[in-house]
């Protein structure tokens, strides 16, 4: 079975791009054969929970610091663009960047006092904050419609073509799932994303080797905070109403429980949790009352099993490694090699 | 490894999926049951409403198919759970809208999770029916979307100018009501009408969902010393009245404005609950042997006692067989949609009769509390004897 999966593995390597487009070919012609627009619904479902799940996994999978009140940036993508587009008339197109940009200043004011927090202590902030989030969202009835809500968002357009199904508009969420990948990819190869990396396996020793680490950690923030702001751009258009029963706590723990279970520190690990997340949520339907324990346990094998996800980083302190277990185990390799 | 293995698992889940789904094709069935799609919250923080929900639609199903059916063919209901959460209501919503053999949608709970549906349901061309939606711009929002709940703009003015004004005949006002889109709405044509009659708010002050502790609330309202406290709500008003009461404050009179006459508000409140005023679209008569029964039996199916949204849920049901039946032998969606604009019943909630936009304009009773029991105090006809 090892001996397969090892093989399997050197051959995705071996022709990586080529397994990548074969992937995003299916995916575009998916659409094509299904006709239910239930089941696009579930996929757009899971390609929006993807590209949710990924910006959080930017966060706590590749810096290390742990946000837990996600659904605060999604609700303010959601929310900058629903009031760009029917107060001021703004293009999905335009209204869709200035939500993320708009959501990474937001991320970049609640990074700014936190940066000397970790762990649970950080947690507990981003928690209030996306509270706040959704409460000011409740209570600005001039601004947000207050409990009634904003309706009649208008869907985009594009060549007077109208994504207005869930068959035309899995397309965008396509489109936004797989540019998050391929950006974030890009990002985690590059400087920045080595700094994040270095913080999150020993913030110490980042910062004796010249990494800002305040700088990297609040930009973190910002970029996550940014493609969760897209996200929920994306997403209001798409069902056309919005108020803030949406983005409740359970939103964010929705989000957070598909990173713990598809995998931290990896890019594909969110894209794994997304789909098992919310396979099981239609499988299990029949189970009814048992669909959340269900969830539950999953959650505690998971923790137990693989503390880094099912796809996560496993050569990280994700997955439980101390530095001294990690240094001896590469001074093992080195011996049998 | 793991990259690959992650993709395979997905795919293969994902194929499956496909192709335990795909094969079924459709066909608008003419004979065999006629299916109803109920979309409930049964699981989340909603679940005793879901509950409701089931029970109170498979009551009125019992009773249509024991009594023959429609024109010979028998309901059927297809419950799915929906958490109360809209982007699952929406997924089940486009379930029964892809299902050419699902008539009709009684859905969802929640507000919000209705009109997220709308454009769903006015594309499949199916009834959305919903018995709680209390948005005032939920039912505009498509042909096929309906509520019976009652408009806001038809009960909070009622509240004001009757129960207040007329009945009571105070001039000064405390309010404190929810801030959801149902106590919005109420607070804001509880407003207009208080301008119109001449009442005067001297305080009002609001709480978010499942807050507990209203005493700061309520040293405020104390301050601006009214006549009479108004409260809107479902969830919360025993609470509220027993923390009025609890903080020493046992001479103001209490009105309430929503809970209808719920059996669970006496049980809670006891003792504080004597002398409450309420305004209430309908009223379990003890001495009405037929909502007697109707309360037995769902008390013995549910478990607990019925709040106005079970019945309201019973009431989707009568409403949508009425329609069907009109319907003849063309039982299809958009002849169910048409016939459902025109039906004209009297339900276990009072008579149900669609205005243009699809919402219901109800008519109120005002009721009170006397020995731990509700006695109506004036009846349906109080708003049309002589202003």
């Amino acid at each position: 079975m090892r001996d397969f999966i090892t093989k399997s593995k050197a051959l995705y390597q071996k022709h990586k791009i080529w397994f990548n487009i074969a992937i995003l070919v299916i995916l575009v012609v998916l659409p094509l054969f299904i006709r239910q627009s239930y089941l696009m619904g579930v996929l757009c479902r899971i390609l929006l929970y993807a590209t949710l799940a990924g910006s959080l996994n930017a966060i706590n999978g590749y810096s290390g610091q742990t946000c837990i009140g996600h659904a605060g940036f999604f609700c303010i993508g959601a929310y900058c663009e629903a009031i760009l587009a029917t107060r001021l008339g703004l293009s999905f197109w335009l209204a869709l960047p200035i939500a993320g940009i708009v959501t990474a200043i937001f991320g970049g004011i609640i990074a700014l006092p936190t940066l000397k927090m970790k762990g649970i202590y950080l947690s507990i902030v981003t928690l209030g904050f996306s509270e706040i989030v959704r409460l000011v969202a409740l209570n600005w009835e001039g601004l947000t419609g207050g409990p009634m809500g904003i309706k009649g968002i208008p869907v985009p357009k594009v060549f007077g073509m109208q994504f207005s199904g869930s068959h035309t508009y899995y397309y965008i969420f396509l489109a936004i799932a797989v540019l998050f990948i391929f950006v974030t990819g890009r990002v985690i190869r590059s400087r920045v994303g080595r700094a994040w990396i270095s913080i999150r396996e020993d913030q110490l020793a980042a910062k004796s080797l010249g990494v800002q680490t305040s700088h990297y950690k609040s930009m973190n923030f910002m970029y996550g905070a940014f493609w969760a702001g897209i996200a929920g751009a994306a997403y209001a258009p798409y069902v056309r109403f919005i108020d803030s029963t949406m983005f409740t706590l359970d939103e964010g723990f929705n989000i957070l429980s598909m990173v713990i279970i598809g995998g931290q520190g990896t890019l594909v690990g969110p894209v794994a949790g997304s789909v098992i997340v919310n396979l099981l949520t239609e499988l299990l339907r029949p189970v009814g009352q048992w669909r959340m324990v269900a969830y539950g346990l999953l959650i505690i094998v998971m923790m137990w099993w693989r503390p880094q996800g099912l796809v996560g980083a496993s050569d990280s302190i994700l997955s439980g490694n101390t530095g001294k277990k990690r240094l001896s185990r590469k001074a093992k390799k080195g011996v049998s090699a | 490894m793991k990259k690959l293995l992650a993709f395979a698992l997905s795919a293969v889940m994902t194929m499956g999926c496909f192709a335990g789904c795909a094969s079924q094709q459709e066909q608008v069935p003419t004979d065999g049951n006629i299916k109803i799609g109920v979309l409930a919250p049964l699981t989340g923080t909603n679940a005793e409403y879901g509950k409701g929900f089931e029970v109170g639609t498979q009551m009125a199903v019992d009773r249509i198919n024991a009594a023959g059916g429609i024109n010979g063919r028998n309901l059927e209901l297809v419950v799915k759970d929906s958490k109360g959460d809209q982007k699952e209501s929406s997924d089940l919503c486009r379930m029964f809208g892809d299902d050419q053999q699902i008539m009709a949608i009684i859905g969802d709970f929640t507000s919000g999770a209705c009109m997220a549906n709308a454009p769903i349901v006015d594309e499949a061309k199916i009834v959305q029916l919903s018995p709680t939606a209390s948005n005032p711009d939920y039912a505009g929002m498509s042909d096929y979307c309906f509520s019976i709940m009652g408009r806001q703009d038809g009960e909070a003015p009622f509240y004001a100018k009757y129960i207040l004004g007329k009945y009571m005949g105070v001039k000064k006002l405390g309010v404190i009501y929810i801030n959801s889109d149902w106590g919005k709405s109420c607070f804001d044509n509880f407003k207009s009408q208080c301008d119109e009659e001449g009442l005067e708010i001297v305080e009002a002050v609001n709480y978010v969902q499942d807050e507990k502790d209203f005493s700061s609330l309520i040293t405020k309202l104390k301050a601006a010393s009214p006549d009479v406290i108004c409260i809107m709500d479902q969830g919360a008003v025993p609470q509220v009245i027993n923390q009025i009461r609890g903080s020493g404050w046992t001479d103001i009179p209490i009105t309430t404005l929503g809970p209808g006459t719920s059996e669970q508000l006496i049980d809670l409140c006891g003792e504080n609950a004597e002398g409450l005023l309420l305004t209430s679209p309908f009223f379990f008569d003890p001495d009405d042997a037929e909502l007697t029964a109707w309360k037995d039996e769902f008390i013995k199916k549910a478990g607990f006692e019925p709040t106005i949204h079970p019945v309201c849920a019973y009431d989707c049901v009568s409403l949508l067989a009425e329609a069907i039946k009109a319907c003849g032998d063309e039982v299809t969606r958009t002849n169910i949609r048409d016939n459902l604009a025109k039906v004209d019943i009297v339900g276990v909630s009072g008579p149900l009769k669609f205005n243009e936009g699809g919402d219901i304009t109800r008519q109120y009773l005002i009721c009170g509390v006397e020995d731990g029991k509700y006695v109506v105090k004036e009846g349906f006809d109080y708003s049309k004897e002589g202003n």
